[in-house]
Formats: structure tokens, sequence, C-alpha cells
């Protein structure tokens, strides 16, 4: 009974807290205030206020987070719409997503490693701007923290969505192809729900950016980690 | 009667992930299981072998709420502060750094390749 509970009433928190901040962002519009980010903070506040767990929020939480999976399958949909686009543009999107695919791993490891962190670490920021599955996997495989990784995951897409449009605006940055590709690359699945703002174009090419993005980088995380240790 | 057909839908492009998943665990494939999905949801609409319209209102209704789904996963970041206290902290201006110039570069490189293309595009028409 108190499970049945426990679970209806961590997926209506939610639920509400996000259709709140939602009429917020709307009423405001401001990049700051994008529910993703609003949501989680007000979410872990009252977890702490009331002394509530990760995992007893969890409890619910799991349910939402099972969703995932399929709405991830969904961005199939933009991919599929926008295939000419796709078509036309198929050499700069392979060749801007490979150098900032590589570029993302280079310099998240090359900072943390200059500023003397343990390998350890500077290995969880490696996979920093792919997707949050395929980061742990590199990380674990390279020899970082998973969990971890995840966290920096989670920075990277909450930095591309209350910035990028600040970023790529100020510098000249904002194409159709210039926001997704960029969103994509560098901040996965959390950046292309911003993408979706912008609309069906950039969010089939930041689905395809991180898509591809997922792919090169479980091939080369293992050999940039080699190239710094 | 509308919302059942998007619940069948959304029942359905679960079954991708589900199939996705499956094949990540038989094959080994070092792609999560959604994102096989998507890769098989995608081919099934090219080849014809689904029309869009079994999924496209299931489909459209996740991903016009797709920030909520993320929601589980980010507050899990509550339980990883204590990486974060003294000389850790600096590991959040590394990963936004990082973040900016990643961004830049993609959409530079992909910006300024496509431009040449579309010039090259438009003079061929002239000639």
């Amino acid at each position: 009974m108190q499970l049945i509970l426990l679970t209806c009433g961590f997926i209506l928190l939610t639920i509400l807290v996000y259709f709140l901040m939602n009429v917020l962002y709307m009423k405001f519009h401001q990049p700051f205030l994008v529910p993703i980010i609003t949501t989680t903070i007000v979410i872990i506040i009252i977890l702490i206020v009331f002394n509530i767990p990760y995992d007893t929020y969890m409890i619910g939480g799991q349910w939402i987070d099972k969703l995932l999976g399929p709405a991830v399958v969904s961005l199939a949909i933009p991919l599929y719409k926008q295939r000419e686009l796709l078509k036309q543009y198929i050499f700069p999107i392979l060749t801007g997503v490979l150098v900032g695919c590589l570029t993302g791993m280079v310099t998240g490891v090359a900072f943390a490693k200059s500023l003397g962190f343990s390998k350890e670490l500077a290995l969880s920021l490696l996979p920093k701007s792919i997707t949050t599955p395929i980061a742990m996997q590199i990380s674990a495989q390279i020899g970082g923290i998973p969990a971890l990784a995840a966290v920096f995951v989670i920075i990277a897409g909450i930095t591309g969505v209350i910035f990028s449009h600040y970023f790529l605006t100020f510098f000249k940055l904002d194409s159709t192809l210039g926001r997704g590709i960029g969103l994509g690359v560098a901040t996965h699945a959390i950046g292309t729900s911003k993408a979706i703002e912008y609309g069906e174009q950039e969010a089939s090419l930041s689905s395809v950016a991180m898509t591809l993005s997922a792919i090169f980088g479980s091939l080369l995380g293992p050999v940039i980690a080699w190239i710094f240790y | 009667m509308n919302i059942l057909i998007r619940l069948i839908q959304i029942v359905f492009l679960y079954g991708f992930y589900v199939a996705g998943s499956w094949l990540h665990d038989l094959l080994h494939i070092p792609l999560p299981g959604s994102i096989i999905g998507l890769l098989l949801l995608w081919g099934a609409l090219s080849t014809k072998l689904l029309s869009l319209k079994w999924i496209e209102t299931g489909g459209h209704s996740l991903l016009s709420v797709l920030p909520i789904f993320f929601i589980p996963a980010t507050v899990a970041v509550m339980n990883y502060g204590h990486f974060f206290a003294g000389k850790g902290f600096l590991l959040i201006p590394i990963t936004i750094l990082s973040t900016f110039i990643t961004m830049g570069i993609a959409s530079f490189v992909s910006q300024r390749i496509a431009k040449q293309l579309d010039k090259r595009k438009e003079s061929s028409k002239c000639n």
C-alpha cells in the first residue's frame, strides 16, 4: 500500500512540478528557466527539505525514467521527415560531428589533467558530450567512474540548454545546421530537447549529431584515453 | 479514442526500445538500446515497412514533453555533491568551458562546409 502511495506520489510530484515550471518558462521565456533545470532544482530542494533519499524518490521516478527509451526512439520521426535535408548536408554533418566529438573528449581531459586532477577523474570527464548510457560505458571501459561520468554529461547538457542560444547567436553560428549540429554534438539528448524548440530541422540535425557522436565516441574514446595516459 | 490511439502508439514505440535493448545484449553492440531502437525505427520508416501515421501522434506526444523523461536522471546529481566540494568544484567550469568549445567548433565546421557546398551549387547553376 505504502509502495503504491510512494510510486504515485513521486510520479505526480514530478509531473506537477514540470507542468508548473513549463508554465513559468512559457510566460518569461528565459533560457535559464528551461523546465529541465528548474524542475530538477525544485525536486532536489523538496527531497532535501523533507529528508527523502534519491532512492526513495526513484520508487516513483523509475517509471518516468522508463519512458526515456521510447522517447529517444521517437527521435527517428524528425530524422525520417527531414531525410532530404540530411542527405543534402551529409558531408558537413559528418565532418562537424567528427571534429566536434574529438574536441569534446580532448579538451575535457586536457583541462582536467593540466589542473592536476587524478587520472580517474579526468577519464570520467572524457565522454561528457556523449549521451548518458554510452558515456557511462566508455568511462567504465577506460578506467573512469561511470556514475560521475553521468553527472558531467548532465552538466554539459544543461550548459547547452541554458547558454547555447546566447553563445551561438554571439558567434554567428545560428544557422539551422550550426544550431542542430552544435547542440547534438556538445550536449547530446538534453540539448536535443532544446533543439526541438527551434523546429523539426534542428531537432533532426541534433538527433543525427547525437547518434553519430555516440558511435564515434565509443570507437575513439579509448584511443584518446590511451594518448593521454 | 484519441488518447487510446496515442497510448497504443507509445506501446509500439516502447517495443522498438525493447527490441533495441535486446539486440544490444545479444550482439554486444556498443550503443544503448534506445539508440539502436531509434535506428531500427528509422530503418523501418525509410524502407516503408512502417507507415509514419502508425506512430506519429504517439511519438509527438512523447517528444513534446521530452525534458520530463530526463528528470529522474538529473535529480541523481544530488548524490554527488561531495565530489564538487573543494578543488573538485573546478570540474564544473572545466566541463562548461569544454562544452562551449565543442559546440563552437562543431557548429563552425559544419556551417562553413555547408556554405561552401551551397556556393559551389550556386555557381554550377550559373554555368
